[in-house]
């Protein structure tokens, strides 16, 4: 039996739970993801989208289907942002691929691109150097920050490497946030299948919690109390060191796993900073969104 | 004094197309090399790490390279992280603390600062020795030579006219 799930119409961070919901088991019937009619899609939208394939297609009875958007142009930008590219490895495609040159549009900072190793992580920090620097100079970012947003970019895919147990996705593109925010920003979306932060940090963590021990507690050790699953005590700074960046320069950052997330929310935001008993999804989600500065 | 240049041993030892110190395998690999030219040196007292033709440090290389070379290397040799940039010193800064570990450094500017786990009287002393002439207070020989003494039992300076160095 084939199960539809409709990709909501606007892809982003704050309808994904709608999108979890809709997913519910994936290992259970065989899924068509509809983006038919969907019209935009974030970062965080497209790997979130692909982490779902390969959950799908590794766990379910089939090889998921997915529908390509029926809207030229928005297949066009995720042809672009090299989405199809990656979803083919997952996702059997129904409908027009279109076929284009290897993008660089000044907006896609970095297309989407599979993290499973440290090779991976060096070409993107490499990738992205070269191509935001002229960006992050608009939205008023001095030199430390850009340096800061490869850091932090570098934390972020790390995670993957060393916690998810497979490999996953990192995509970043610049917008210009007109009715949300009156400022140009830069979103950054990193997801992964695998094994989330609750079971990556059970065997040295859950004993602290007891009962407790969940998605949440999991999230709250790792983001504010630099908790990881190896024993050695440099370890589990990296996502600390995101979250001080984007508190530095006003921005956001969203890490979701399992049935939580957790959120570091800057005033223009009107996100909660943890949020539980969501749907289960696999691995682990993370956001950054890193707002142009106001002017002094 | 011994330097080791980090650019040369991160494209000696990792990939010779690499330019910056991201990821703990890369540390790991970087921090072996360090390693091996300390052993080389091993009459020289002082190693000057120089990371003034390496881009970007984040905090995992940050960990493994100045983290973990400090508590290994810390109490037997002085070390100095020189040409370093601010970005730098925001990966080592928190790797230090979170140590509680102590490093002086020399910045592209010129500027040479304390980095890390640093007790305030050390951070004094330390400015008194290194502002420029004309800046330096008038300091009593017992206060000074008290400051000299906590200088070195942080391991931030050594005897012998090498001027500086770190850890904790």
């Amino acid at each position: 039996m084939t199960r539809v799930v409709d990709i909501p119409s606007h892809f982003d961070d704050r309808s994904f739970e709608q999108f979890a919901t809709a997913c519910g088991d994936i290992s259970g019937d065989r899924l068509l993801f509809d983006a038919h009619a969907t019209q935009w899609a974030s970062p965080y939208g497209l790997v979130g989208l692909l982490a779902a394939g390969q959950w799908a297609a590794e766990h379910g009875p089939e090889r998921p289907l997915l529908t390509v958007p029926s809207d030229r142009d928005i297949a066009h930008y995720w042809s672009r942002a090299g989405f199809f590219q990656h979803a083919q490895d997952w996702f059997e495609l129904h409908g027009k691929v279109p076929r284009v040159a290897n993008s660089h549009a000044s907006d896609v900072l970095l297309g989407i691109t599979p993290v499973r190793g440290s090779d991976d992580v060096h070409n993107v920090v490499e990738s992205i150097q070269d191509r935001s620097a002229a960006i992050l100079a608009e939205l008023g970012l001095e030199a430390t920050a850009a340096m800061g947003f490869a850091m932090a970019l570098s934390e972020a895919c790390q995670n993957i490497v060393e916690h998810a147990g497979t490999s996953g996705w990192v995509a970043v593109q610049a917008y210009n946030w007109r009715r949300r925010l009156g400022r140009r920003v830069v979103v950054i979306g990193v997801a992964d299948a695998g094994i989330g932060f609750r079971r990556s940090l059970e065997a040295t963590q859950s004993g602290r919690f007891g009962d407790r021990w969940n998605d949440a507690t999991a999230l709250e050790a790792a983001l504010f109390h630099g908790a990881s699953r190896f024993r050695d005590p440099g370890r589990g700074q990296g996502l600390g060191g995101i979250a001080r960046y984007v508190n530095r320069w006003s921005g956001k950052l969203g890490v979701r796993s399992g049935r939580a997330r957790i959120a570091i929310v800057p005033p223009w935001d009107d996100d909660e900073p943890l949020t539980d008993g969501l749907a289960d999804f696999p691995g682990s989600q993370v956001l950054m969104i890193v707002p142009a500065q106001e002017a002094q | 004094m011994q330097h080791i240049d980090l650019k040369a041993i991160l494209q000696r030892t990792v990939s010779s197309t690499y330019g910056d110190l991201v990821t703990r395998p890369t540390g790991k690999a970087v921090r072996g090399g360090i390693e091996a030219e300390l052993a080389d040196g091993a009459g020289e007292q002082v190693a000057i790490i120089d990371f003034g033709t390496v881009r970007l440090l984040d905090y995992s290389c940050a960990d493994e390279i100045v983290g973990k070379l400090l508590l290994a290397y810390g109490s037997a040799r002085y070390f100095l992280l020189q040409g370093v940039t601010a970005s730098h010193c925001e990966a080592i800064e928190p790797v230090l603390e979170r140590h509680k570990l102590a490093a002086v450094a020399w910045d592209r500017e010129g500027r040479v600062r304390m980095l890390g786990h640093v007790p305030e009287a050390a951070a004094e002393a330390l400015s008194i020795l290194t502002a420029s002439t004309g800046d330096v207070p008038h300091v009593p020989e017992a206060t000074a030579h008290e400051l000299l003494t906590l200088l070195r039992e942080q391991q931030l300076t050594a005897n012998g006219g090498h001027s500086t160095s770190a850890t904790g």
